[in-house]
């Protein structure tokens, strides 16, 4: 009897092993040393087959991860041949030809044998807090101009040949890299997390039997192709196009930087194609990664199920050699994942006019909000990294407001640092965190709003600041809505009178001065004028959204006293508003409206800028697909 | 003196009483009364006959606590906070547990934004004072919350664990100038660093305050009313009992004090049958819950996220460990877009429930399937007063899944109890292996209605060698808390590498803890103080919670402590790093006085199993029919012993035993099943 087509062991496969993968991450954030892991949760485990196909992955983590780790399978097994590995192997690898990320991502795995035949990979990447390189932290950051530069190089290393630990390389290793201790403790823990992986598979494969194992394993990845089918089914067919700019990539500001997703439906399949997307660049921003386009696929169809190889087969990546995307070796990737939250949001932002229930307006868009502030405490004489990732405002979205001051897309389940835990550790002062009032962009579903980050550093030391990338493209809003806010760094020195902006990497400042880490709002979703009084004067109440705010933005007129709306005066604000503004496609004269996404849906090109009361296209035409 | 126990659930009050004079229980259930609880008890002490007057203690699990956050009918509350901080608690941790949900849902604050006002002071992280108080604002505060009609405060400083004197002045101000609301100091609730953990957690307790507090006195006025003379007693989160006064001051110490009750009976259980690791595995209409016992005492999360991870309110007070998965009798098996079948997490719940239930549900449940296994016996469930509808169970499974996957009836209700089995052995394999313990070294103690059903099969699965069916298994909960200890846990942050500790501190600490929750106890004599030290490598997060005593800290005995960390690291994680410098979080102390045990009563002893019938069951295979006795769990004898197949049927549950399986009665009336395969 073939037992994979038992409804019970498929039930059983398809639940083993995502456990065994979370299995892995938690033991892994516990024993940990270094926040990255344990609070940003920049990690992935996971199980791969020997075609480099994914068996399973956690939950929860950084989401630019998916389904990544199987290029590092395909390419191990290309150099040492299905015959080079043996129980006991333990493999470590950052190499940016294949994995295509910064250096500081260190990938270990472990092969897993059933009776002496090579069955999986377990796996786990993590980000570690230093590679070596230039500089601590983010692999040097945007400005690193080669991987050199990023750090140590580590190509596909045995680092346990069946067993035996390579004593040399180990230590090559902890010699190379600034904090050793943090490092290694890590390397432990994800060689004792794989380990963990093989003996749950052992169990799994002694009780079932390897045949019947993969026989479920391919019936799982069909059904999870299915159901992405079934969603791609759904949506009308048709090429969809979006487009946004970064101010400029960093380091060259004379050029913007275009982010460009072209979304094609047919039937069940959809190709995301990238290739409108600047070319790779000399600042260190480069990546080679499908991620933007997984998590995008994987948001619209399935955002609750686990990952594996069905989720992506029924879609199609397009990225060319040389895009930011699909930077080839040795172009830098020192910050790699910058800008990748935004090529989400445009990817997702293309289907907006198909899947118009589904697509929320466009969040903060950066990975960053990063607090970095780092130096050696005086009365310890140790080095301290003050370290926190604050969220920013997500898009509003059809029925209901975006949630404020959130991670980013590609960040799952990634904390701040807390502000008592931060001065337990650290010689600096928190003096707030606090939601800024109108950050997020209006609409009839409000964006979220963004954060101001108040840091006072006791102590000198060096801040690590990121400009603004986003002033000409803030994060949009969809369907009449609002940008949001935009985000930007802030810094008063003792001597300054007030505030400046500020953009350099590694500043160093006196004691007591203060920075300001701010981050944008998310966009609005629908028109505003259509957002219900009560709920405007609702937000005013609550300090969400201005008086002013109310009237400029919603045409809402409250009762300066009792913060009631006045009925009458909001209706007659409105007409008239909507008389003169209306649902014009683009509006011009308004300075505050640079550009933000443009849509194409078939032949027709038309684009967008947000700006009070303009809207979606009247006359949307379809292209006929040959 | 007797003792009872009353625990309030969904739809029934149940009732135990125990008399140790003639070492006699009493049962009583009556119908929950929502709308005032206290009528469901005082119903159930009728019934059950008892004299009032003769009761010393009566000990109560509620869900009053939980509800009231759940449902989000709290008071209205307000929050104080240190200048700066306001947005910390609509903010949280900024993260998104779903991380490809565009549409996921932030914590929804208890407090709204108008109502959480900023004081101007600050401590620094030693509870040094960098700003002093503004008693004025303060005063100014509470002016304006007077006219809100404020009914619940709750008052969260920055680093008020180290130094509470500010929340201490402000809650002596805000008890001047507004004397009706309930305040809550947050390090009175939860003395430990990380504010938005410490603010969620202060709010819930000042937003359950006045409904729990109403209750409660509403409880004793009623219980009164009656002639009770007797001490009443709350169950906590912790498994253990603390007094009305204390409850009322820590309500969010009672989010558990229902579900604990069947834990604690559990790890009673075991001690009493010499099995002091014990796995408790509950299954009721909703859910399944598993829980490990080792050495006689349950194990313990620092706190939980109150509806959920992804976005429910931080609670961390300690809490009994518990693993939760969405398969209980009431589970709905269902077939999904692309034909694989699945069982929960939906569940028919009490109405409409199972389709066999005749209450109008028409989707094939974990029960129905029973029923079609011929596994629970339609004219047998709850002493046959309620005659299952087995056809339409039977027609629902055909008609629901059967006919869709093409597959005969028996088979797919097998495979809907098989999936049911595996998703449960899941949820135990993460209290037990996933913690780097051996399921062989354990025992499984099964209750609820529909735990002795599955708990043999689970157990195969996971190589557990006995299952313990504990007598009446449907009203284990409230068995839980008469036995149940009176304990409150106190916590202090104190960060500093335990090289560097001072041992002079740390012991002055340790007596303060035992000060404070002194100060909490009904007891005075004959208590345990168990002190533990939150313990990590420098550079980790997360941390152990090493046990100590007052003796080891007074004399610096570190060494000896870290030892201790290394060796419960190397258990947990399968490595340590014995070179690695290691530093304390936070002490955490439990005050215990022990209730004295129960001595429970012995049945008379037999031979034969008796009043065995015989029908038609499906076991180990579907396509087989075996002839299977049926016994009645009322009538087995102590010391009497046989083999599956078998089924022991009582009012509220029913023991399934396979081919090889082996059960003896216990002096007391336990099953004890020795499962085939396991060793």
């Amino acid at each position: 009897m073939n037992l994979a087509l038992d409804p019970v062991t498929l039930e059983v496969a398809r639940n083993a092993f995502p456990a065994i993968a979370n299995e892995m991450a938690v033991d892994l954030q516990r024993t940990s040393y270094n926040m990255m892991i344990y609070e940003v949760r920049d990690f992935c485990t996971a199980i791969v087959d020997v075609d480099g196909r994914l068996v399973s992955q956690n939950v929860g983590g950084v989401s630019h991860f998916v389904s990544d780790l199987g290029v590092i399978v395909i390419d191990a097994v290309e150099r040492y041949g299905r015959d080079g590995f043996a129980p006991g192997d333990v493999l470590i690898t950052n190499h940016q030809a294949v994995a295509g990320q910064h250096l500081n991502n260190i990938v270990v795995h472990v092969p897993y044998f059933f009776e002496d035949k090579l069955a999986f990979f377990a796996m786990v990447r993590a980000h570690w807090i230093d590679v070596g390189g230039s500089s601590t932290g983010f692999g040097g950051g945007p400005k690193v101009v080669d991987p050199w530069l990023e750090g140590l190089q580590l190509n596909q290393l045995k680092l346990y040949d069946a067993g035996a630990l390579n004593e040399p390389l180990y230590r090559m290793i902890e010699d190379n890299i600034r904090f050793p201790e943090s490092s290694m403790g890590d390397l432990r823990s994800q060689i004792a997390a794989c380990r963990l992986a093989t003996r749950r598979l052992e169990e799994l494969f002694r009780k079932y039997g390897p045949a019947t194992v993969h026989d479920a394993l391919e019936r799982v990845f069909d059904e999870t192709e299915a159901k992405c089918r079934a969603v791609v089914a759904g949506i009308e067919d048709g090429v969809y196009e979006a487009e946004t700019f970064f101010d400029h990539d960093t380091q060259n500001r004379d050029e913007r930087l275009r982010l460009h997703a072209r979304v094609t439906v047919r039937g069940e399949e959809m190709t995301i194609d990238l290739s409108g997307c600047a070319g790779e660049r000399k600042a260190a921003i480069n990546a080679r990664t499908y991620a933007a386009a997984y998590v995008a696929y994987k948001a619209l169809t399935a955002p609750l199920e686990p990952v594996n190889e069905g989720s992506f087969r029924a879609l199609k990546v397009v990225i060319p050699e040389g895009n930011i995307m699909m930077a080839r070796f040795p172009a830098p990737m020192a910050s790699w994942s910058l800008i990748i939250p935004s090529v989400v949001d445009t990817i997702v932002a293309a289907l907006a006019p198909a899947m118009r229930d589904r697509v929320p307006a466009a969040h903060h868009g950066l990975l960053g909000g990063s607090v970095v502030f780092f130096g050696r405490h005086p009365e310890t004489g140790r080095n301290f990294v003050v370290q926190s990732i604050e969220g920013g405002g997500w898009g509003g979205r059809p029925g209901e407001d975006g949630e404020s001051a959130t991670v980013s897309v590609c960040q799952g389940d990634v904390r701040n640092a807390t502000i008592e835990g931060i001065e337990l550790k650290c010689p600096v002062l928190v003096e707030q965190r606090a939601l800024r009032t109108d950050s997020g962009g209006a609409g009839e579903f409000r964006g979220g709003l963004g954060i101001d980050m108040n840091v006072v550093n006791l102590v000198d030391g060096r801040w690590n600041f990121q400009g603004s990338l986003r002033k000409t493209a803030p994060p949009w809003g969809l369907w009449g809505g609002e940008e949001g806010g935009t985000h930007t760094y802030l810094l008063k020195e003792p001597a300054d009178a007030g505030f400046r902006e500020i953009d350099v990497q590694g500043h160093a400042v006196p004691p007591r001065a203060e920075a300001v880490v701010r981050t944008g709002g998310g966009g609005g979703w629908g028109d505003p004028l259509d957002r219900d009084p009560d709920k405007v004067a609702a937000d005013v109440a609550e300090g969400y959204v201005s008086s002013e705010a109310a009237e400029r933005d919603y045409g809402v007129v409250l009762d300066a006293e009792t913060l009631a709306v006045d009925v009458a005066a909001t209706a007659a604000l409105r007409r008239a508003r909507r008389r003169f503004g209306g649902w014009s496609m683009v509006s011009t004269g308004k300075a505050f409206s640079q550009s933000l996404v443009s849509w194409r849906k078939g032949g027709n090109r038309r684009i967008f800028r947000t700006a009070r009361h303009s809207g979606i296209p009247s006359s949307n035409t379809k292209e006929r697909l040959p | 003196m007797t003792l009872l126990a009353v625990d309030i659930g969904g739809t029934f009050t149940d009732l135990v009483g125990f008399d140790p004079a003639d070492n006699r229980f009493f049962h009583a259930k009556s119908l929950t009364t929502p709308d005032d609880f206290s009528g469901g008890i005082v119903d159930c002490i009728r019934q059950s006959g008892l004299d009032v007057g003769a009761v010393g203690l009566l000990i109560h699990g509620t869900t009053v606590a939980i509800n009231t956050l759940i449902e989000r009918t709290g008071a209205k509350t307000a929050l104080l906070v240190t200048r700066g901080t306001r947005d910390v608690y609509i903010i949280g941790r900024g993260n998104r547990p779903e991380a490809y949900n565009l549409f996921f849902h932030r914590p929804r604050p208890l407090v709204s934004r108008r109502l959480t006002l900023e004081i101007d002071e600050r401590m620094k992280a030693g509870g040094e004072v960098l700003t002093p108080l503004d008693s004025a604002e303060v005063e100014a505060h509470a002016e304006t919350l007077a006219e809100e009609d404020i009914e619940a405060v709750a008052v969260c400083l920055l680093h008020s664990y180290a130094n509470p004197a500010h929340e201490i002045e402000v809650g002596k101000i805000l008890r001047r100038v507004l004397p009706g609301p309930f305040v809550s100091l947050s390090h009175e609730i939860l003395r430990a660093y990380r504010e938005y953990e410490r603010i969620s957690t202060t709010v819930v307790n000042a937003y359950i305050g006045p409904r729990v507090s109403g209750y409660l006195e509403n409880l004793q006025t009623r219980l009164e009313g009656i002639g009770y003379r007797g001490d009443v007693a709350i169950m906590q989160s912790n498994g253990g009992t603390m007094s009305p006064e204390t409850a009322r001051h820590r309500p969010a110490t009672m989010m558990e004090s229902g579900p604990v009750g069947g834990i604690i009976a559990s790890a009673e259980v075991g001690r009493m049958l010499g099995f002091p690791n014990v796995i408790a595995f509950d299954m009721g209409g909703t859910t399944a819950k598993a829980s490990l016992i080792r050495d006689g005492e349950p194990t313990y999360a620092e706190g939980y996220h109150v509806g959920g991870y992804a976005s429910g309110d931080p609670v961390i007070l300690p809490v009994v460990d518990v693993v939760e998965v969405g398969a209980g009798g009431g589970s709905i098996a269902w077939i999904d877009e692309v034909g694989a079948l699945k069982v929960g997490p939906q569940s028919a719940g009490a109405d409409p429930g199972p389709i066999c239930y005749r209450g109008g549900g028409d989707l094939p449940t974990i029960t129905d399937a029973n029923v079609v296994l011929g596994r629970i016996g339609a004219d047998a469930f709850l002493g046959g007063r309620m005659l299952l509808d087995a056809d339409a169970a039977r027609r629902g499974v055909e008609d629901g899944l059967a006919r869709k996957l093409g597959m005969k009836v028996p088979a797919i209700a097998d495979a809907v109890v098989r999936i049911a089995i595996n998703k449960m052995s899941l949820a135990v394999r993460e209290v037990s292996v996933a913690k780097g313990y051996d399921p062989r070294d354990f025992a499984m103690v099964a209750s609820g209605g529909a735990g002795p059903l599955h708990a043999v099969a689970i157990a195969r699965e996971l190589h557990i060698p006995t299952v313990i069916v504990p007598r009446f298994p449907a009203h284990f909960s409230a068995l839980g808390m008469l036995v149940a200890d009176e304990r409150h846990d106190v916590t202090r942050t104190y960060l500093a590498a335990l090289a560097n500790v001072d041992a002079a501190d740390v012991t002055r600490i340790h007596d303060e803890m035992v000060s404070d929750a002194r100060g909490m106890l009904r007891a005075t004599e004959d208590v345990e103080f168990l002190c533990s030290l939150d313990l990590r490598y420098v550079g980790q997060e997360f941390s152990i919670a090493v046990p100590v005593d007052r003796s080891m800290l007074e004399a610096g005995r570190f060494d000896e402590i870290r030892e201790r960390f290394d060796e419960l690291h190397e258990r947990r994680y399968a490595h340590h790093a014995a070179d690695e410098p290691v530093e304390m979080v936070n002490m955490r102390l439990a005050a215990v006085s022990r209730q004295p045990k129960l001595d429970l009563p012995v049945l008379a002893v037999g031979e034969e199993p008796g009043g065995a019938t015989r029908r038609p069951v499906l076991l180990d295979d579907w396509e087989i029919p075996v002839e299977c006795p049926i016994y009645r769990r009322e009538v087995l004898p102590a010391g009497t012993a046989f083999e599956g197949p078998a089924l022991v049927q009582e009012p509220a549950s029913t023991t399934v035993l396979f081919n090889g399986d082996r059960c003896e009665v216990a002096e007391t009336g336990e099953m004890i099943v020795s499962v085939r395969e396991t060793r």
